[in-house]
């Protein structure tokens, strides 16, 4: 069978983070798959007669149950959104290189903004079930307004494994007692070594981190980038997410802000 | 294995083969030549058809599979792909061919083009006259085909040579033996004689080389001014390959994979909107730089075979290989296309 045909997958459980983001638990249905895969991987995701899309793999390999956070944007997010527990979805990977966890292994930097943080949360969960491997770990997560923070019940969890969490929102409100502003305000806050950063996030805030990370000390190829792009194979054949001579979807998502700070 | 058929046995010739396999040969048709399914039409051998026969092997829309539903789970089933050959194509498109293959055998590499691929023999037409926009010579792609092919055939006056170069192509040659006489020295002779004086009468500046010089100082952006969008130049490129992936059909329906285009302006926007090429000008430059600049990155060679179809088809006043006018943005030849 053709390498575009999916697998199939039940959906299992579905949480709502946000008002238009919901974490979707999948169950593989063909049982004898071995479905291995890496934070910062993602998969194609289909539902039959409106097509597939691209969705980057939110939980994390060290924990059993195969998670994607997604949101309400286009035709094929908003079917998978009008789906119940116990439909059925197509699902093929998973595709790309994930993050280079051996390189990280040391004071980690996770920086997030918006839907970006999905795949982050993949990475931060590893982090927390291979604590000893890594060093001092600080999570900046910002979104619009907390209406749109995802993960609001894991933040808890990732401190108590040990890990410095600073959230922010755009937009503050009444019921918001915590910080308004960018993300970068919230690394200035932290106490850092220059490591290994993670990001993922609108092209404005990648920049304005990965600057400040330089700033303190970052070297450009230590500053992972994970990008967004338009896909629809997979494996590097379809064009549409080329950058130059790499393919997103294969020598990415995760790149070093070196091999792309021209295109963002 | 070589052999020589003379001018009025090519029809007998290829009444043989039509009978074990299916033959797509360029046709002649009120809209100039085109490949399509021979069952004893004109041929229409003087021309490159504006289309490539590399459709065949990645069409404008194809079937992946099919989905059927039922309680609830799918089943996938594959349509089988016929064996076919493709009949006096071009060295150019050979070369074509020969990128596409490295381009889909890439890892992971493309089943659903190899399929296609293994139950394709190709024959070619050498070259023994240039059309107005050939530029083959310089990107090592023509007159003569310089790529693994299963048989070659060239026009040499009076009939065709023929050089097997497969075991399939011995036995096609041998199937058609009756139609065939033995070649001779002065056969060859006469073929390096006719496939020299098209080589001589190519343009000599238009090298990958060159063309990335000109790519570098060209105005992208007025360039993009006159570029209507249309994609046209992706649709009858034989190396652009390009594609989509949507599904028609619920609940039962089939997964398509239908061509697309660099140059159309929704191809690399994002779902919220976000469009990392949003001009006209960085779309076709990008055009360029992913034929002269990362695919020989990737897959060694650059993806041009210099056919000249993207020049032929576009209906902008931009000269598409004219490194003059490419390489600084002046549209002089404006009236003469208009």
């Amino acid at each position: 069978m053709s390498e575009y045909a999916p697998m199939q997958a039940e959906i299992a459980d579905i949480d709502i983070e946000s008002p238009n983001t919901y974490l979707i638990t999948l169950k593989l249905l063909e049982e004898s798959t071995d479905f291995r895969y890496l934070p910062g991987q993602f998969v194609m995701i289909s539902v039959f007669g409106l097509g597939e899309c691209p969705i980057s793999i939110a939980s994390s390999p060290t924990r059993r149950s195969l998670q994607l956070c997604i949101r309400r944007a286009g035709k094929v997010t908003n079917a998978i959104m009008d789906c119940l527990v116990g439909d059925v979805v197509g699902i093929r990977g998973p595709y790309g290189n994930g993050f280079p966890l051996h390189r990280m292994m040391r004071d980690v930097v996770i920086a997030g903004g918006g839907s970006g943080f999905a795949t982050l949360r993949s990475l931060i969960n590893y982090i927390s079930d291979r604590r000893e491997m890594f060093g001092k770990v600080a999570i900046a997560y910002g979104a619009r307004t907390s209406q749109d923070l995802y993960f609001m019940q894991e933040y808890k969890s990732w401190q108590r494994a040990g890990m410095e969490v600073a959230v922010t929102v755009d937009i503050g409100d009444e019921l918001w007692k915590g910080n308004v502003g960018l993300v970068t305000g919230l690394i200035d806050r932290f106490d850092l070594n220059p490591g290994s950063a993670a990001i993922c996030g609108p092209p404005v805030m990648i920049n304005a981190v990965a600057r400040k990370l330089m700033e303190r000390g970052f070297h450009l190829s230590d500053i992972y980038v994970s990008m967004e792009r338009h896909m629809k194979c997979g494996v590097g054949k379809c064009e549409h997410c080329a950058i130059g001579p790499y393919h997103t979807c294969q020598d990415g998502p995760v790149f070093s802000y070196d091999q792309v700070r021209e295109v963002l | 294995m070589k052999a020589f058929l003379e001018r009025d046995r090519l029809i007998p010739f290829l009444d043989a083969l039509s009978r074990q396999i299916e033959v797509i040969a360029p046709l002649a048709t009120e809209a100039g030549a085109v490949y399509s399914t021979w069952q004893g039409q004109s041929l229409d051998l003087g021309s490159n058809p504006l289309f490539p026969p590399t459709e065949f092997l990645l069409p404008h829309k194809e079937t992946l599979f099919r989905y059927i539903q039922e309680s609830g789970r799918y089943t996938f089933k594959e349509d089988s792909i016929p064996p076919r050959m493709l009949f006096a194509i071009r060295p150019c498109d050979l070369h074509a061919i020969a990128l596409l293959d490295r381009i889909f055998g890439s890892e992971p590499s493309d089943q659903a083009y190899f399929r296609r691929r293994r139950a394709t023999s190709l024959v070619v037409l050498n070259c023994t006259n240039r059309g107005d926009e050939c530029f083959c010579a310089c990107l090592g792609a023509g007159p003569e085909a310089q790529d693994p092919c299963d048989l070659q055939l060239t026009d040499i006056g009076d009939g065709y040579l023929c050089q097997a170069e497969t075991p399939a192509g011995i036995l096609i040659l041998q199937a058609a033996s009756d139609l065939l006489q033995p070649a001779l020295l002065e056969h060859d002779q006469k073929k390096a004689r006719l496939v020299q004086l098209v080589r001589d009468a190519m343009p000599r500046d238009r090298s990958c080389h060159q063309i990335r010089q000109a790519i570098e100082i060209a105005d992208w952006e007025a360039l993009g001014q006159e570029c209507l969008g249309c994609g046209g130049c992706s649709f009858v490129c034989p190396v652009c390959h390009c594609f989509n992936i949507l599904d028609l059909g619920v609940p039962d329906g089939e997964r398509l994979r239908c061509r697309d285009s660099c140059i159309l302006s929704g191809f690399s926007r994002l779902t919220g909107g976000a469009n990392p090429r949003r001009t006209a000008g960085q779309r076709l430059k990008h055009w360029y730089l992913d034929k002269f600049e990362d695919l020989p990155k990737i897959i060694g060679l650059p993806g041009c075979v210099g056919c000249g179809r993207c020049h032929l088809v576009c209906p902008a006043p931009i000269d598409r290989s004219d490194l003059r006018v490419l390489g600084n943005g002046k549209l002089e030849n404006r009236e003469a296309k208009i």
